[in-house]
């Protein structure tokens, strides 16, 4: 269907090279990485933003192996995937009861967990460290994993809470009448049809999860724990003004992001609308 | 609609909220609860707390830390009406259709994929003195901007970069699909009563994305207030001096940095104000939505 428009072809034009220059305008920083990190030191002090004249593969190396890169990366590689399974275990369940069930405390405790959903990690962290020492899972997967957990469970929570309450009461009130009680409802027939909006949240819980980083900063002490995140935080402290090494280390770290994006882009375009707009 | 208030389900949906009730009590309600408690005490963050009343708070208010901190986090805000209304112009704009616009949505939705730690460290090498944007500035205009140098330039280069241009390509997915449900039926009208763009922009196109609008601002609100510290710790590290610490750099910096964790509750009940109030605003919009 064709709209109706307002703009003539001048118009036109002019908005489609606004939109080119936004587009090479937020290219330029991420081109300016990828061509550093393929640099010597004393081609990038010389030549900060042409293209590399002969391209060196040794910042990956360095970055990878010496910068430890490889080993974050897997440390990530284990704690997200574990912690995503029980944020969406919890969120899950939770967003059913809210949703769907009927109990005295519905409303008091969604509010709670709405009000709790927004405050920063900062005001919590040094009572959740504690509660991490206290339980000795200071410098553990676990530590981080339920911190992680508790702290982006809320939205997830919310987002399933809302698509629940959605769906019609017939196919609770037939399974009710088959006798099915409410733990074989959600896992039969509630959890199934919500597949799409479970992969929403679990993107959006991937990628918060992936790229947290108070409570890993601080949980995860020693340099074999850290996540990638954490490594390229601490790494610009680390490298001091190795440009070229920091900016391989950057394309390494982005390598996830963006393919989790090109395999899953439908999810994270739900995910953005999810949060608030209906329907 | 259903009727509700029918008996219950028993138990089921506490067993259900079980491990989401626990988690927040433990890793929020509890941490907050206690942060009250340390914020009146002398607290290195391990070994015994001494209750001193007020000082901590009274020492609060006499330290220019605390008001750059404070300031700085309400000029970042001051970025989130300019944001918005850039960000919706140019939502307006695309929504009759661009050339390549799925290219380009993928390409300006990159930095909300790749999170404040890794966009940080990109702009603290892309925005430094002698770094690319300044390459460019210097070949243009003869000398650079000094964005992480100098101070009020400093600050202004965080509201400008977090507030208004690496959430660009969230928004505009984000306006775009609010857009989207509008009854195509009302823009036709306003076309045949000879409403140009800008007449329709404000008679049209922003009273019917409203409630989106009001999302968008808290969204942003929340990412000010409660989400950016990974940015700044990455980009600025809160210098230079103080110029970019915001309340959450602060308490960072109170409670991590020189160990005094009794004084940087107190920044935190501040922070924690501010939040509650953001809080509740937030949910009383979802609440309206819903009814």
């Amino acid at each position: 269907m064709k709209k109706s428009s307002v703009f003539t072809l001048g118009t036109r034009v002019t908005v489609q090279v606004l939109m080119i220059v936004l587009v090479l305008a937020s290219l330029l920083p991420l081109y300016n990485i990828v061509s550093a990190s393929f640099k010597t030191a004393d081609e990038f002090t010389s030549n900060p933003i042409s293209l590399p004249q002969t391209v060196t593969w040794d910042n990956y190396h360095y970055a990878a192996i010496s910068g430890k890169l490889l080993a974050y990366t897997l440390n990530s590689f284990l704690f997200v995937p574990a912690a995503l399974l029980l944020y969406i275990a919890v969120c899950v369940s939770a967003g059913y009861a809210f949703g769907k069930l009927r109990f005295a405390l519905r409303t008091p405790l969604f509010l709670l967990v709405l009000f709790l959903s927004i405050f920063p990690q900062l005001l919590l962290a040094t009572q959740v460290f504690k509660m991490i020492s206290s339980l000795h899972l200071t410098n553990t997967g676990l530590g981080v994993i339920l911190s992680w957990v508790a702290y982006f469970a809320p939205f997830g929570t919310y987002i399933m809470t809302t698509f629940f309450a959605e769906m019609p009461y017939e196919l609770i009130e037939s399974a009710r009448i088959d006798g099915a009680g409410p733990y074989r409802i959600l896992l039969t027939i509630m959890a199934p049809l919500a597949q799409p909006m479970i992969a929403t949240i679990a993107i959006i819980g991937f990628q918060a999860m992936w790229n947290e980083l108070p409570f890993s900063l601080l949980i995860l002490q020693e340099q074999a724990q850290r996540t990638l995140t954490v490594g390229i935080a601490l790494m610009k402290g680390e490298f001091g003004l190795r440009v070229p090494i920091l900016s391989a280390a950057l394309v390494i770290a982005m390598i996830v992001p963006l393919a989790i994006f090109l395999f899953f882009q439908r999810y994270i375009t739900l995910g953005v609308t999810a949060g608030a707009i209906k329907g | 609609m259903h009727k509700r208030g029918l008996g219950s389900d028993g138990a089921a949906p506490y067993v259900l909220l079980f491990p989401l009730i626990i988690l927040l009590a433990a890793f929020i309600l509890y941490p907050v609860a206690m942060n009250l408690f340390s914020s009146f005490t002398q607290w290195k963050g391990y070994g015994p707390q001494k209750w001193i009343g007020f000082d901590n708070y009274v020492k609060m208010f006499q330290d220019t830390a605390f008001w750059t901190s404070l300031q700085n986090t309400l000029v970042l805000a001051l970025y989130i009406p300019i944001g918005t209304f850039f960000t919706l112009l140019i939502a307006a704009l695309i929504r009759e259709g661009i050339k390549g616009w799925k290219v380009y949505r993928a390409i300006l939705y990159v930095p909300n994929l790749l999170g404040y730690v890794i966009m940080g460290v990109i702009f603290s090498i892309y925005l430094r003195d002698d770094g690319a944007l300044n390459v460019l500035i210097k070949a243009a205009a003869g000398s650079p901007l000094h964005f992480l140098i100098d101070p009020v330039l400093a600050i202004n280069t965080i509201g400008f970069s977090l507030v208004v241009w690496l959430h660009l390509g969230f928004g505009l997915i984000y306006f775009l699909a609010a857009m989207n449900s509008i009854e195509p039926s009302i823009y036709e009208a306003a076309l045949v009563d000879g409403a140009g763009f800008w007449k329709t922009f404000t008679n049209v196109t922003v009273p019917s994305v409203r409630f989106a609008i009001e999302f968008f601002v808290v969204f942003n609100f929340i990412e000010v207030f409660a989400r950016m510290f990974p940015f700044i710790y990455t980009l600025t590290q809160g210098g230079p001096g103080y110029s970019t610490f915001t309340l959450e750099y602060g308490i960072f910096a109170q409670a991590f940095q020189k160990f005094q964790v009794g004084y940087a509750s107190a920044w935190s009940m501040v922070l924690f104000i501010f939040c509650a109030v953001i809080s509740t605003l937030q949910i009383r919009m979802m609440r309206r939505r819903e009814a």
